[in-house]
C-alpha cells in the first residue's frame, strides 16, 4: 500500500482516494433517492382523505430543536475533521461524541414528534399524505439511526487503532455522510414544515 | 484551543443559523405563497451549497470537477423530475 | 398445517408440478455432483467467495443465459397460446402469470445481468487496470442480484407468481385485486437485485473515473468503456427511483398504506409516474452497453477505426440526460393535459437524434473497409436496418395523438421487442461469440453460429413484424385469447413459427457451445479476430492480475496502434501487485438476503427481523475488518508470465 505523505491523511492511498469519489457517487444516488421521496410527499401531500391536514399536525417547536441540533451537529463534525487533519486525535474523539449525541437528541425528538402524530390520529395508515410525510421523515431517520452506529463504530476503531489512513479515510467519508443528513434536513425543514404551516 | 475553530467553519455555521431564522420567517410573518416559497428555495439552495463547500470540501483535489458535475447532474435531474411530476399529476392533471 | 397453507399454490396445473419436480430433482442432482466429484472446496474456494472481476462476470453470464432460457419458455407458451383463436392451453390467469414473469426476467434478470456481465469482464480490462474500484462490492452486487433472482423464479412454485404484469400498475397489484402472494415477490425480488444494480453502477463509474492506465485520457477510452460509464450514470441515478417506488409499493401491500391505492387520497397514477421515471432510463441502460459492444465488434471486422469516436460520446452523454426527460411517453393515456404530453412528444422525438447519430457512425465505419462477416459481425450488421425499424415505430410511438390508436396494442409489444432483440440481444450473443476466446481459451464454431444467427434473425422477423399489423387491427396486448372473427388467427400463427425458430436458434448457440468445447483447437493465441483494444493486449488464459505491467496508452484503439506502429504498451520492470483478497461474506450476505425477502413476501415477522439484523450484523463485521489484501511477488509475477509465452 503506497502512501503519499504529500496528501492528507484520508486521501493517501489510492484506494482512500476511490473511496471517498465512489461514496460521493452514492450521494449522487441519494439526492435523487430523497428527490423522489419529494416528488411523492408533494404530489401526495394535498390528498388527506379523511385525516388531518399538515398544517393540523405540524408543532414548530419540536421542529425547531431538532433543525438546531442538526445544524450544530453537521458543525461539530466539521470542526472533527479539521481536528483530524491537525492530528489533534483527541480532540477530534471529542467532536465526533459530540456529533453523536447531538444525533441521538435528534433521533429522541423526532421519536417525540412521531408519537405526538400517533396520538393526534395522523398514523401510517391514515391517508396518503401521511404515509408519504412519514415514510420521507423515516427514511431520513432511519439514515441518522446508522449514522450513529457507524459513527460509534469509528469512535472505537480510531481510539483502538488511531489516526492511519484506513480510520482517517473512514472518519472523512463518515463526515460526508453525517453532512450529506443536514443538508436533507434543510429540506425537509424547508418545504416539508415551513411550506405546510405557511 | 482556537486552532480548533476555523474562521471559515465558524463563518459557515452561523451563516446557517442565519439562513433558517430568515427560511423561518415564511411563518411568523404574512406573506403571500409565491413570496414564501420564493425565499424558502433561495434561502434551502444556499445552504445546501454552503455545506457542500465549507464543510464538505467537495472541490479540495483533483477529483473536484467529477464531485461537482455528479451532484449538479443529480441535482438537475431530480429539480425536472419534481417539475415534471407535479405538471403530469397535479397540475395538468 | 394452517401454517404451510400460505406456500400452497393458488392456481395449480400439471405444468407447475412437473416444474416443482423438475426443480426438485435438478437440486438433488446438483448437490448429488458437487459431492460425488468433491467439488464443494473448489466451489467455495474459486466462485463463492471470489472477488475477481473476470470470475464474477462469467458468473453474470451463465445466470443470464440460464433466465433467458427461463424467459424463453413463458414466450414460447404465449405464442403457442395464440397461435390459434380460441385456444385452450393456458387458462386467463396462467396467461396473466407468464406475460409478467417472461417481462421481469428478460429485463431485470437476463438483460441486466447479461449488461453486467460484460462490464465486469471488459472494464477493467479495457482501462487497463486490475479489478474494480472496489471488488468486495462487486461480489455483493452480483450476489444480490442472485438472490433477487432466485426469489423471484421460486414464485411459481412456492405461493404463486405475480400476474399484475412487468409494470404492475396499480390498483391491479394492489391488494384489492392481487390477493396472493405473487406480487409481493415482485416488490421484494425486484428491490434486491435492484440494490446490487445500484451498486454496481457506483462502483463501475469509480472504476472508470480513477483506475485508468497512464495515458489513458477520458477521450482515448474504448467505446465499450464509455459506453458502459454513461449506462452506469443512469443508473445511479434512475435505480433509487425503483428503490423507492417499490418500498412504498411493499408498504402498501403488507402494512396497509395508502400511497396508490384508491382510497384515503391514495393516487394510483403516482406509481406509473415513479415506475417510468425509472423505467425511462432503464431502456437507455441496456442499450448503451449493446451500443458500446457493437462499436468495438464493427471496427474489427471491417479494419477501420470507429467513425466519429466523439459524436459517439456527445451523443451518449446527451441520451444520459434526456432519457430522464421523456418518461410520460409511457402513459400519453393516463389523462394528463395536451401540454404536457406535447412536451414529452418533442423531447422523445428529440432522443432519436442523438440515437440516429450512432447508427450514422456505424455505417461510415464499414464504409471502405475489409469487412469480415464473422458470426459477431453478422449480429451487428443485422442489428443495423433492424433496429433502424424499431426506432422509426418509436417515433410513430412518440406522438401523442396517435398515440391513443397504438396504445395497448400488437404495435407496442412489437416495437418494442423490435429495439431489444435486434438492439440488445443479439449485441449480447455477438458480444459473447466475440469475447468467447478471450476468456474460454477455445474459439466458438462459425458454421453452428451462422445457423443460430440466421435462425434468430429469420424467427424475429416473422415472430414479430407480424404484431405490427394485428396491433394496428386492433389486438390488444395482454390478451390470453382472441376470436375467430377477428382475423388475427393466420398472422399470429405465423409469429408462433417465428418464435420457434427462434428457439431453434437458441438451442443451436447452447450446442454450439458444447461442440465447441469438445472440438475446438486451443491453440488461438492472445488475440484471435485481430483485434483493437487493450481487453486483446493480455495473455489468454488471463491472469489473475490482468497485466504484469500497466499498458502506457495514446489512443482509443491502443492495441491497434501497438501492432501496427509498433507503439510499446508495457515498460518499465515488473513491480509487486496487490490484490483483494477473497471473502465469503458477500455470498452470506446475499443468502441472508434471500432469507429476509421471502420472510417478507410471506409476512413471516420473526426470521425478517432476524435476517435483517443478521445483514447490519454483516455490514458491522465489515466496518472493524482489516483487510489490506495480499501481494503477488515479482518473483511470482515472472512465473506466472513465462508460463503464459513471455512478456510482450
Amino acid at each position: 500500500m503506497k502512501i503519499d505523505h504529500s496528501q492528507p491523511l484520508e486521501y493517501s492511498t489510492h484506494q482512500n482516494q476511490l473511496n471517498i469519489l465512489g461514496f460521493w457517487i452514492f450521494l449522487g444516488a441519494e439526492i435523487m433517492l430523497f428527490g423522489t421521496l419529494f416528488m411523492g410527499y408533494f404530489t401526495l401531500e394535498g390528498r388527506t382523505g379523511a385525516g388531518p391536514t399538515p398544517a393540523q399536525i405540524f408543532e414548530i417547536t419540536p421542529v425547531l430543536i431538532e433543525t438546531f441540533v442538526l445544524l450544530t451537529s453537521s458543525f461539530t463534525i466539521g470542526l472533527g475533521i479539521h481536528a483530524m487533519r491537525l492530528g489533534r486525535k483527541n480532540a477530534m474523539l471529542s467532536f465526533f461524541a459530540i456529533t453523536l449525541l447531538l444525533g441521538l437528541v435528534f433521533l429522541g425528538v423526532e421519536i417525540y414528534e412521531f408519537m405526538h402524530y400517533y396520538h393526534v390520529g395522523a398514523t401510517y395508515q391514515t391517508s396518503a399524505f401521511t404515509a408519504a410525510l412519514l415514510t420521507t421523515l423515516g427514511t431520513h431517520g432511519a439514515h441518522v439511526t446508522l449514522g450513529l452506529f457507524w459513527g460509534l463504530f469509528i469512535i472505537l476503531q480510531v481510539k483502538k487503532r488511531g489516526l492511519t489512513p484506513q480510520t482517517a479515510n473512514k472518519s472523512f467519508i463518515f463526515s460526508l455522510y453525517w453532512h450529506f443528513l443536514d443538508v436533507v434536513w434543510i429540506f425537509i425543514f424547508s418545504f416539508i414544515y415551513l411550506k405546510g404551516m405557511m | 484551543m482556537k486552532e480548533l475553530f476555523p474562521a471559515k467553519q465558524v463563518m459557515g455555521f452561523v451563516a446557517s443559523l442565519v439562513l433558517t431564522l430568515i427560511a423561518l420567517l415564511v411563518v411568523f410573518t404574512d406573506m403571500s405563497y409565491t413570496a414564501g416559497m420564493t425565499i424558502l428555495l433561495v434561502t434551502a439552495f444556499i445552504q445546501a451549497t454552503l455545506q457542500l463547500v465549507v464543510f464538505m470540501h467537495a472541490g479540495e483535489t483533483e477529483d473536484g470537477w467529477a464531485i461537482y458535475s455528479n451532484i449538479l447532474f443529480g441535482i438537475v435531474i431530480v429539480v425536472l423530475s419534481v417539475l415534471g411530476t407535479l405538471l403530469i399529476l397535479l397540475w395538468d392533471m | 398445517m394452517e401454517f404451510f397453507e400460505r406456500f400452497a399454490i393458488p392456481h395449480p396445473s400439471p405444468a407447475i408440478y412437473a416444474s416443482m419436480v423438475a426443480i426438485a430433482l435438478v437440486t438433488i442432482g446438483i448437490i448429488a455432483g458437487l459431492t460425488y466429484f468433491k467439488k464443494w472446496g473448489y466451489l467455495w474456494r474459486e466462485w463463492l467467495t471470489t472477488v475477481d472481476h473476470k470470475k464474477i462476470g462469467i458468473m453474470y453470464l451463465i445466470s443470464a443465459l440460464l433466465m433467458l432460457f427461463r424467459g424463453g419458455v413463458d414466450a414460447i407458451m404465449m405464442r403457442a397460446q395464440l397461435s390459434v383463436p380460441d385456444a385452450e392451453l393456458l387458462d386467463a390467469q396462467h396467461y396473466n402469470e407468464i406475460f409478467t414473469t417472461h417481462g421481469v426476467v428478460m429485463i431485470i434478470f437476463m438483460a441486466m445481468p447479461f449488461i453486467f456481465a460484460f462490464m465486469n469482464l471488459l472494464v477493467p480490462l479495457q482501462i487497463g487496470a486490475r479489478d474494480v474500484a472496489f471488488p468486495r462490492l462487486n461480489a455483493l452486487s452480483f450476489w444480490l442480484f442472485f438472490a433477487g433472482a432466485m426469489l423471484f423464479n421460486i414464485s411459481f412454485v412456492i405461493g404463486g407468481s405475480p400476474d399484475a404484469g412487468w409494470t404492475s400498475y396499480f390498483p391491479l397489484a394492489g391488494n384489492d385485486f392481487s390477493q396472493h402472494v405473487g406480487t409481493n415477490y415482485y416488490m421484494i425480488a425486484i428491490q434486491i437485485s435492484g440494490i446490487g444494480s445500484l451498486m454496481t453502477g457506483i462502483n463501475m463509474c469509480t472504476t472508470i473515473l480513477k483506475m485508468r492506465a497512464p495515458g489513458m485520457t477520458l477521450m482515448k477510452m474504448p467505446m465499450f468503456t464509455w459506453s458502459a460509464f454513461i449506462a452506469n450514470l443512469i443508473i445511479v441515478f434512475a435505480f433509487p427511483v425503483l428503490t423507492v417506488a417499490l418500498l412504498m409499493g411493499t408498504t402498501d401491500r403488507l402494512f396497509a398504506t395508502n400511497f396508490f391505492t384508491s382510497d384515503n387520497g391514495g393516487m394510483d397514477m403516482l406509481w406509473a409516474n415513479f415506475f417510468w421515471i425509472w423505467g425511462h432510463p432503464e431502456v437507455y441502460i441496456l442499450i448503451l452497453p449493446a451500443f458500446g459492444l457493437y462499436s468495438e465488434i464493427i471496427p474489427t471486422f471491417s479494419r477501420r477505426n470507429l467513425y466519429g469516436y466523439k459524436p459517439m460520446v456527445w451523443s451518449m452523454v446527451l441520451i444520459s440526460f434526456l432519457s430522464f426527460l421523456v418518461w410520460t411517453h409511457h402513459f400519453f393515456t393516463m389523462g394528463q393535459g395536451a401540454l404536457t404530453n406535447s412536451i414529452f412528444s418533442i423531447t422523445t422525438m428529440a432522443i432519436a437524434v442523438p440515437t440516429g447519430v450512432k447508427i450514422f457512425n456505424w455505417l461510415f465505419t464499414m464504409y471502405k473497409g475489409k469487412i469480415r462477416f464473422t458470426v459477431p459481425m453478422l449480429y451487428s450488421v443485422a442489428f443495423i436496418p433492424l433496429f433502424t425499424v424499431g426506432g422509426v415505430t418509436g417515433v410513430m410511438l412518440a406522438m401523442s395523438a396517435a398515440d391513443y390508436q397504438y396504445h395497448n396494442t400488437m404495435f407496442l409489444v412489437a416495437h418494442f421487442h423490435n429495439t431489444i432483440i435486434p438492439g440488445v440481444v443479439f449485441a449480447m450473443l455477438a458480444g459473447l461469440t466475440y469475447y468467447w476466446p478471450k476468456f474460454f481459451g477455445f474459439m466458438l464454431n462459425e458454421k453452428i453460429g451462422k445457423w443460430a444467427f440466421w435462425s434468430l434473425t429469420i424467427g424475429f422477423v416473422l415472430a414479430f413484424f407480424p404484431m405490427y399489423i394485428t396491433g394496428l387491427d386492433g389486438q390488444a396486448r395482454r390478451m390470453y385469447t382472441y376470436s375467430e372473427a377477428t382475423g388475427f388467427g393466420p398472422l399470429n400463427m405465423v409469429s408462433f413459427i417465428g418464435a420457434a425458430i427462434m428457439a431453434i436458434g437458441f438451442v443451436l448457440i447452447l450446442w454450439n457451445v458444447f461442440y465447441s468445447f469438445k472440438n475446438s483447437s486451443r491453440e488461438i493465441g492472445s488475440d484471435p479476430w485481430d483485434a483493437r483494444s487493450l481487453e486483446w493486449a493480455t495473455h489468454t488464459p488471463i491472469p489473475e492480475y490482468n497485466f504484469a505491467r500497466l499498458p502506457h496508452v495514446n489512443s482509443s484503439e491502443a492495441f491497434w496502434d501497438a501492432k501496427m506502429n509498433g507503439h510499446q504498451l508495457f515498460r518499465g520492470e515488473y513491480e509487486e501487485i496487490h490484490m483483494p483478497s477473497s471473502s465469503g461474506v458477500p455470498f452470506i450476505m446475499g443468502m441472508i438476503f434471500f432469507v429476509a425477502g421471502f420472510s417478507f413476501v410471506f409476512s413471516l415477522w420473526i426470521p425478517a427481523v432476524i435476517a435483517l439484523l443478521g445483514i447490519f450484523f454483516c455490514m458491522a463485521l465489515r466496518s472493524f475488518e482489516k483487510d489490506d489484501g495480499y501481494h503477488i511477488s515479482v518473483e511470482e509475477i515472472k512465473e506466472t508470465e513465462r508460463k503464459l509465452g513471455g512478456a510482450k
